[in-house]
């Protein structure tokens, strides 16, 4: 497992990068993601282009949606981790907790799904509900569908498949588990018809947290994504959230804390790994996201930055595990 | 060139026999197993399979957990991350997902086949159903199934949302159960518009298909069934001015094939062998509408019974069955149980082909989608004992025409 030693780096695909349109974009994607993971990232952030953007036109979009597109590169990578982004809006909680479920399976536990905490109006209204929901509302009802996830995640042991095909025995009745929740919102029987993830469960990542999101935040998210500042705001920020996780029981460590860091192709690979290297020895996050404005300053990241930042020792240059969490020096998985 | 029959290859985990799983050679992880499922879509491909097809539940299958713990159908993919996975891994044939119009919103839903389809360079369809299981019905808050009329006039509008979107229409969508603002921010499909399917028998089913189903997929025990659903759907076409091309009509068929008849019949008995008696009799119990066939001794004769209130027809034709041929309880579960009411046909490849022949000749359908009973085992069988001899008789493609699941099956662009 990781010692914390080193930073996480992931890297956000978002649907204005510049040159990702046209007919030949899976292709260039696919590229892409194989040169983060030939750079050993942490993970690939897939933004979901309609229900994310809230501006009335969407400039270039990806012509994907984000878990279809996680499904087709988890064919293609063997060992980077994979999160996609699916709103509370567009998905009934047993249909999304089932989409990731499977999409973990096929990528052998590099899942994880970008839970949005952003209302957004525009998506409301292609959901059937124009009116859309109060704030508050909203916040609950978003809590309550990350509870049922994560719920119908745990359904299965990890032994309860059997395939005694002699016995005649598949799985162990006594090893499935009906969620039976009744709540304010939702009401979901369970079990979930997908098997138990390979990493537990898929890793639950957070972005668009709101002041009074950072407690449910600190309370389930695995990852907690938040926008950049200066280092001495980010402490704060990041000091903030762990204190939140441990009142809420949990190891500190447990959740980590990446800040958004956006790449201009003007700036030198020595004053970007300054600049995070400054950020993560003040102990202001766990790791970075890294914010393309287009593709070809990812180059100049992996052929240049990467290589400085472990050569000063702050990052990795092998994967030491196979699971996204065990690349996050998370508790889940076989990999334990 | 006579016309040649379209062929959908039916994948369903370890197999669609009920007790596939427990089969020596059957691949019993393939549940958790995606190597499983790109392995046999390249074995469609390479026998030129029109389509995969998947089928879906938001649910267990089974009630009973002790039965279910029996089987395997509690366990699987999610066909369209499923389906995303092999569109990468695989360059020509069809890949055609079901989902429910019943616990999913037209627009995402939309977006989410159209993001297949352009992953897969235009080889995306769409089966549409609507979901009749209470057991599916409590994991979405619901307090009971939607009458079936309701559950329709919902899937109508769906479709139509659907099929707005996917051609481009700017304008919103403001109806009884949906409302929808934006277009879909994703380009046009490769192939105009994702392909349609349905699977809906009944009478307000069948007009949903003949107008706007591009390829219908049905079960049919008899070539006079087959015929009469076949000329049935086609002539309601009519009505939404369509002509009867315009749709593929695709009944399933489960067959067993070997070199020899002989071999054919050992391996199917070898299939119903390993059905579990409890399992047999549960699956009969409710064909029979009754809850306690397991009261009596199951080598002895079938009780009588009062007559049901549930499936009439299917019960007079059970306990007909059950009469004529002296069967045991035992008998007539595994009877049941093994073919779960679809067409089987028990033979070699020349047995096989006849028969489908005949319905393809006979006008009772544009094709088969073809449901192995277990896997891999059994569509490697049918790829390479029966695909070749319906090449042979010029009834099935030698290479794919063109790209695209329209082009495959030959259906028009939608303008």
């Amino acid at each position: 497992m990781d010692n914390g030693a080193t930073m996480h780096l992931a890297v956000s695909l978002l649907p204005g990068t510049s040159d990702l349109t046209g007919e030949p974009e899976f292709r260039r994607l696919v590229r892409f993601v194989q040169q983060a993971e030939a750079a050993v990232l942490d993970m690939v952030l897939l933004a979901d282009c309609a229900p994310a953007s809230d501006s009335g036109t969407v400039n270039n979009p990806m012509p994907f949606e984000a878990t279809t597109l996680l499904a087709a590169l988890a064919t293609v990578t063997s060992r980077i981790g994979l999160v996609a982004a699916a709103s509370t809006v567009a998905h009934q909680p047993y249909n999304l907790a089932r989409r990731f479920a499977s999409l973990d399976i096929i990528s052998h536990g590099r899942a994880g799904w970008n839970a949005t905490m952003a209302r957004s109006p525009r998506e409301a209204a292609n959901f059937s509900r124009p009116e859309g929901f109060s704030d508050t509302d909203f916040r609950r009802r978003g809590e309550e569908y990350i509870g049922i996830v994560q719920g119908l995640w745990q359904g299965w042991d990890a032994d309860a498949l059997l395939f005694d095909k002699t016995g005649g025995r598949f799985h162990d009745p006594g090893k499935m588990h009906l969620l039976d929740h009744k709540g304010e919102f939702f009401s979901v029987r369970g079990p979930l018809n997908v098997a138990r993830s390979p990493q537990d469960t898929p890793v639950l990542v957070f972005s668009g947290l709101s002041e009074p999101d950072l407690d449910i935040a600190a309370r389930t998210a695995d990852v907690i994504l938040l926008d950049s500042g200066s280092v001495e705001s980010a402490k704060v920020r990041h000091d903030d959230l762990k204190r939140r996780a441990t009142a809420a029981g949990r190891d500190p460590d447990a959740v980590k804390v990446l800040t958004n860091i956006s790449l201009a192709p003007d700036d030198s690979s020595a004053t970007v790994a300054d600049r995070l290297e400054t950020q993560f020895r003040a102990k202001s996050c766990d790791g970075f996201i890294i914010q393309l404005s287009q593709l070809s300053v990812f180059d100049d990241f992996i052929n240049r930055v990467a290589p400085e930042l472990r050569r000063r020792g702050l990052f990795r240059d092998t994967y030491r595990g196979t699971t996204l969490r065990s690349h996050l020096g998370l508790a889940g998985g076989g990999e334990q | 060139m006579t016309a040649q029959m379209k062929l959908g290859a039916f994948l369903w985990a370890t197999g669609h026999h009920i007790a596939a799983w427990r089969h020596p050679k059957s691949h019993v992880t393939a549940g958790i197993d995606i190597g499983h499922y790109i392995q046999l879509a390249r074995t469609a491909e390479a026998a030129k399979f029109d389509m995969i097809f998947c089928e879906d539940a938001a649910g267990l299958r089974e009630a009973n957990i002790g039965i279910a713990s029996q089987t395997s159908r509690s366990i699987g993919f999610e066909p369209i991350s499923l389906l995303s996975a092999l569109a990468v891994q695989t360059s020509r044939i069809g890949l055609v997902s079901t989902a429910s119009t019943s616990y999913n919103e037209p627009y995402g839903l939309a977006r989410t086949f159209l993001s297949l389809d352009h992953l897969s360079g235009g080889r995306a369809g769409w089966n549409l159903v609507t979901s009749a299981s209470p057991i599916e019905a409590a994991n979405f808050g619901a307090t009971g199934l939607k009458p079936h009329a309701d559950r329709y006039e919902r899937a109508r509008e769906f479709a139509e949302v659907v099929t707005g979107l996917w051609h481009g229409k700017a304008s919103g969508h403001d109806g009884h159960s949906f409302s929808v603002r934006d277009p879909l921010d994703l380009p046009r499909s490769p192939q105009g518009a994702p392909v349609m399917v349905q699977a809906g028998a009944s009478d307000v089913g069948r007009d949903l298909a003949a107008r706007t189903a591009d390829v219908v997929f049905t079960a049919a025990q008899t070539f006079e069934e087959a015929k009469a659903f076949y000329d049935d759907l086609k002539g309601r076409m009519v009505t939404y001015g369509r002509e009867p091309d315009d749709i593929k009509i695709m009944p399933g068929v489960s067959p067993v094939v070997a070199q020899t008849e002989a071999e054919a019949r050992e391996k199917h008995e070898e299939l119903q062998e390993l059905i579990p008696d409890d399992v047999g009799v549960a699956l009969l119990s409710s064909y029979l509408s009754i809850s306690d066939l397991g009261r009596y001794p199951i080598d002895g004769p079938l009780p009588e019974l009062p007559e049901s209130e549930g499936m009439k027809s299917r019960q007079a034709l059970v306990v007909e069955q059950s009469r004529r041929d002296g069967l045991s309880i035992r008998q007539l579960a595994r009877h049941f149980a093994g073919a779960r009411g679809h067409w089987r046909i028990v033979g070699t490849a020349t047995q096989v082909a006849d028969e489908l022949q005949a319905r393809f000749e006979g006008g009772a359908a544009d094709g088969f989608n073809v449901m192995p009973s277990y896997f891999p085992g059994e569509l490697d069988a049918f790829a390479t004992l029966v695909v070749p001899e319906l090449q042979r008789r010029g009834l099935f493609r030698r290479d794919y025409e063109g790209r695209t699941l329209r082009d495959h099956l030959g259906l028009k662009r939608p303008a």
